[in-house]
């Protein structure tokens, strides 16, 4: 009997396997007891429809877990291409995850702040030089807190390492002092005891300390009498107050051990760029970021009209907590998910190759299975379900190749990054999360390929001649148009590797104006009561000097109060005394360093005319300072600067010296103007040591140390690196990239030539007996290499336009990390395109080898 | 000792296949017999048993036309394979030892 018409229907609208294996039967029964009985199949049709779509779920489900034993036994019958696809993914998968755990613990945690997204950090930036800095005036501070409204409230706050002095040993603390009402903003109330609060700043208020939580249980055994007691910090005794909360730290990627109050006047002083701070502001309810940049804007061009001779050029903007502790690290890590991205999409692309070409293989089966019935969907998931399988196996083999990378990773972020949860980074639930969609969406890419080439009408070839291979071209074709895109993908990552490889080799042979090797830095800072008096401070770094001087292996040393290469961008005006900027208007801004006379000779920067500072120059005597090259060619064409005198906010100096330019800031830096003020007139409470050593300058610590706390053992004594360090940990981010793209570029390259060889192997397996006429109607050995390697050289040819021009267009993005390299450098490109043929060639060349030795008897009888 | 495994086989498989040990059978016969057992399914629930036996390779299903009166249909019929008689005779090894064990007190347990 026919099933009718209603039947047909519903039998569509059922899962296949579903329809197949529980539908037919039934109806088939529900016919058979029709005949019998002579009753309608209507009502029983759809009752049994309604059955089956009850009974679906599971009945899927078992087809599923029926597919996955049957993908893990295939997987085991094939053990060679199993680790080869396994290997490849997990290789992939692990360096995503990876590279994600970091972009997850830099860019996705939420900050420890709640709605830390309405946090708005200010920055400044000086139209007239370019240069932006991460901090604002105070003058300019208390003016915009008076005006703004976009923000709930502004906080001014700074950081710093202090020393606790307990009675037992003294121990450092890094401190975060702030205007009170930073804690209220951060919406971050104490644990313990209270607040700051505005009357902990007032001018003679007693000094008081909030306690960080960790030092709070660390250092005083959790101890709730604290608050109340008195500890000194530094030099000042302050009282405790309270416990902040726990895990509070601020900025993010800082240690936060103690809260102390700042100051801000109520009024903007007449200098009103007499000093900086760091400030941050909470969105009012009402408002938005946009809103709050365009009124920091606005008050930004009210201060450039009101104070033009301060404030001309000066701009203030506001950026999120996020990006003020991320700066370009936030991009130039998303650019390496990106690039690690291509890499997973080059191994999946590799996978596909293998299993098109296990799909040609399989050939026999698809047929048999589609000759008994089997529909094209049922094999698609079989299919994706083999796929599924073997991204489920890869992911976890991936996720253990991560667990070993990431602390690899870890230690290779350099600290500059100011990379927050740094310490935290791991497999969390967003990692397993984004691994799991990975995985999923790897599937699909790889395992698409080949389910889509299954075709009825080539299984029916199949089964009416096994033997021959003719219908297996379009696989060919289409593992050919897979290796394409890996070839373009690969070359794509070699042209960012080589970009940046080329930004990092340009920069190792930057020249930054002076010498780095063996030079130790340390920074001191002098405990405030006993130094009050500038005089003091004058005969103790005097004694500090001449100390070193005497020190066995100590060959000079400095002092400044700006370290070079720390991303340090402090500027001063410039103004001629004999040609002074004229009323009203700011004078230009140039570099401004406080340094000794042994700076120079420490660092060996050439001193082109003149004299450096030396003892001579004492407080009280004639004002002295020294300017770079770059000043004198920009103030001074022409004229001899040495004995002109420029103004300074207390008068004028007499310019004494000329010294070499040196890139300060960093050694991307241009070289630039640079004034120089001798610390020698004006002693600060603290400064950098710069020591130049006879041999490695780590060995003299010890006793450089034993002479400082000889001369004064309360003196706190911090960071002490080399110049070398401090420079190598200034293009870390750059090495880190630079690594990185370097392996995901290999990584690539190397698939891609695997990619090549599967197909070219591939294609002189299906050639075998064309190869052998061949041969045997007098083919030379270099006519059949050519024959062979055609193919190769067109794939590899036409990957590599491909990649060129997805590579120019790419490459524009990792701007931000290049140096003195146009993203477009012709060199760097056609680099690429050689590395890539040459491996393409040799990937090609193996089987072409093989074309040329078989025997032609042979090959003419191969089926 | 031999039969003191757990089955694999569930009673409904057991019985199923208890009944294809004697004789290939259709699918229908098949459901009429287990529900005099009192295992009373309805025809796609049925199907999914045996569907689910087949792909565990413990039987052979196919279709095979019939007359019934005047009107040509067919059936799914069912043929146990060897290896589920082997799991059919494990199971029931494994009732009559418990069987066994139970009439005699569990003396040796």
């Amino acid at each position: 009997m026919r099933k009718d018409a209603l039947a047909r229907l519903l039998s569509t609208l059922l899962p296949d396997a579903v329809r197949q294996d529980l539908f037919e039967p039934s109806l088939q029964d529900l016919y058979e007891e029709s005949a019998r009985t002579g009753r309608g199949t209507v009502f029983a049709s759809i009752g049994l429809f309604l059955e089956c779509w009850r009974l679906a779920p599971s009945e899927v489900f078992a087809m599923f877990t029926h597919d996955v034993r049957h993908a893990l036994r295939l997987l085991v019958r094939e053990p060679g291409f199993t680790v080869a696809a396994i290997l490849t993914l997990a290789l992939g998968v692990g360096a995503n995850v990876t590279v994600f755990a970091l972009v997850n613990a830099a860019l996705l945690r939420p900050l420890p702040y709640p709605d830390a997204d309405r946090l708005l950090v200010l920055e400044h930036r000086d139209r007239r030089t370019g240069i932006t800095k991460p901090f604002i005036a105070i003058g300019d501070f208390v003016d915009l807190r008076a005006r703004q409204r976009s923000f709930e409230s502004l906080a001014a706050f700074g950081t710093g390492p202090s020393t606790v002095f307990t009675g037992e040993e003294p121990f450092d603390i890094f401190v975060l002092q702030a205007t009170p009402d930073l804690l209220g903003l951060l919406r971050t109330p104490a644990s313990l005891g209270r607040a700051l609060t505005a009357d902990d700043a007032r001018e003679r208020a007693a000094p008081v300390v909030m306690l960080g939580y960790e030092v709070w249980r660390q250092r005083f055994g959790a101890d709730a009498s604290v608050i109340g007691r008195s500890i000194k910090v530094d030099t000042l005794m302050r009282q405790v107050v309270g416990v902040a909360a726990p895990g509070f730290r601020f900025p993010a990627n800082a240690r936060t051990d103690a809260i102390v109050p700042m100051a801000v006047p109520p009024e903007a002083p007449s200098e009103r760029k007499s000093g900086w701070t760091f400030a941050v502001g909470r969105l009012a309810p009402d408002s938005s970021a946009d809103r709050a940049r365009d009124e920091l804007t606005t008050i930004s061009r009210q201060m450039e009209r009101e104070h033009p001779d301060q404030n001309d050029g000066s701009e203030y903007f506001a950026v999120t907590v996020r990006d003020a502790v991320m700066g370009e690290t936030g991009r130039a890590l998303v650019l390496l998910l990106a690039a690690v991205g291509l890499v997973m999409l080059i191994a999946c692309v590799n996978v596909a190759t293998l299993l098109v070409a296990r799909a040609v293989g399989r050939r026999q089966e698809t047929a048999v299975r589609i000759a008994l019935g089997a529909a094209r969907w049922r094999l698609v998931a079989q299919w994706l379900t083999e796929s599924l399988v073997l991204a489920a196996v890869a992911g976890s083999v991936g996720i253990l190749f991560a667990r070993w990378a990431i602390p690899v990773l870890v230690r290779m972020v350099p600290v500059s990054t100011g990379l927050p949860e740094l310490a935290r980074i791991g497999i969390d639930r967003v990692v397993l999360a984004f691994t799991v969609g990975l995985m999923g969406l790897t599937t699909l890419v790889f395992g698409l390929a080949p389910a889509l080439s299954i075709r009825a009408h080539h299984a029916a070839d199949a089964l009416v001649s096994p033997g021959r291979v003719t219908s297996a071209t379009s696989a060919r074709r289409a593992s050919s148009a897979l290796v394409v895109i890996e070839t373009a993908l690969a070359i794509v990552l070699l042209t960012g590797a080589g970009l940046v490889l080329r930004s990092f080799s340009r920069l190792l042979a930057v020249d930054p104006g002076f010498r780095m090797d063996r030079v130790l830095t340390i920074d001191i800072s002098l405990p405030s009561d006993r130094y009050s008096e500038e005089p003091s401070r004058t005969a103790f770094y005097a004694r500090v000097f001449e100390g070193l001087r005497q020190l066995a292996g100590v060959e000079a040393a400095g002092g400044a109060i700006v370290m070079p290469l720390t991303g340090n961008n402090w500027t001063g005006p410039f103004d001629r005394a004999d040609r002074p900027v004229p009323a009203g208007q700011r004078p230009p801004d140039v570099g401004w360093q406080a340094a000794t006379g042994g700076y120079f000779s420490t660092l060996q920067i050439p001193l082109r005319a003149g004299r450096l500072f030396n003892p001579g120059d004492r407080p009280g005597g004639p004002a002295v300072v020294i300017i770079s090259d770059a000043v004198r060619e920009r103030f001074f064409a022409g004229e001899d600067p040495i004995g002109h005198k420029v103004r300074t906010g207390s008068g004028e100096a007499e310019i004494v010296g000329v010294v070499g330019n040196i890139r300060r800031a960093a050694l991307t830096d241009q070289p630039r103007a640079d004034m120089y003020f001798p610390i020698e007139q004006g002693a600060p409470p603290g400064m950098t040591l710069v020591i130049r050593t006879a041999d490695d300058p780590l060995r003299s610590v010890a006793a450089i140390r034993t002479l400082l706390r000889g001369i004064e053992p309360q003196i706190a004594v911090r960071d002490i690196q080399t110049l070398d360090a401090i420079a190598r940990e200034s293009v870390q981010i750059l090495r880190l990239a630079l690594w990185l793209l370097g392996v995901f570029a290999c990584a690539a390259l190397a698939l891609a030539a695997v990619g090549i060889y599967g197909v070219m192997s591939h294609s002189v397996r299906q050639r075998t007996r064309e190869i052998g006429m061949r041969v045997a109607l007098g083919a030379s050995a270099s006519n059949i290499v050519w024959l062979v390697m055609r193919e190769g050289v067109v794939v590899a040819g036409l990957g590599a336009a491909l990649g060129l021009a997805a590579g120019i267009g790419t490459a524009r993005s990792l701007d931000a990390l290049l140096y003195g390299t146009s993203p477009s450098d012709p060199l760097t490109l056609a680099s690429a395109v050689v590395v890539l043929f040459a491996v393409a060639l040799l990937a090609c060349y193996i089987p072409a080898r093989r074309a040329i030795r078989l025997d032609p008897v042979t090959a003419l009888a191969a089926q | 000792m031999a039969g003191s495994r757990i089955p694999r086989l569930t009673h409904q498989q057991f019985l199923v296949l208890g009944l294809l040990k004697e004789r290939e059978q259709p699918g229908r016969v098949l459901r009429q017999a287990i529900a005099a057992h009192g295992v009373k399914r309805s025809a796609p629930a049925f199907y999914q048993l045996m569907a689910r036996l087949e792909r565990d390779r413990l039987v052979d299903g196919w279709y095979e036309q019939i007359t019934t009166g005047d009107q040509a249909v067919t059936e799914r019929r069912y043929r146990i394979r060897p290896p589920g008689a082997k799991l059919w005779a494990e199971a029931r090894d494994f009732y009559t030892t418990l069987i066994a064990r139970a009439e005699e007190g569990w003396s040796d347990a």
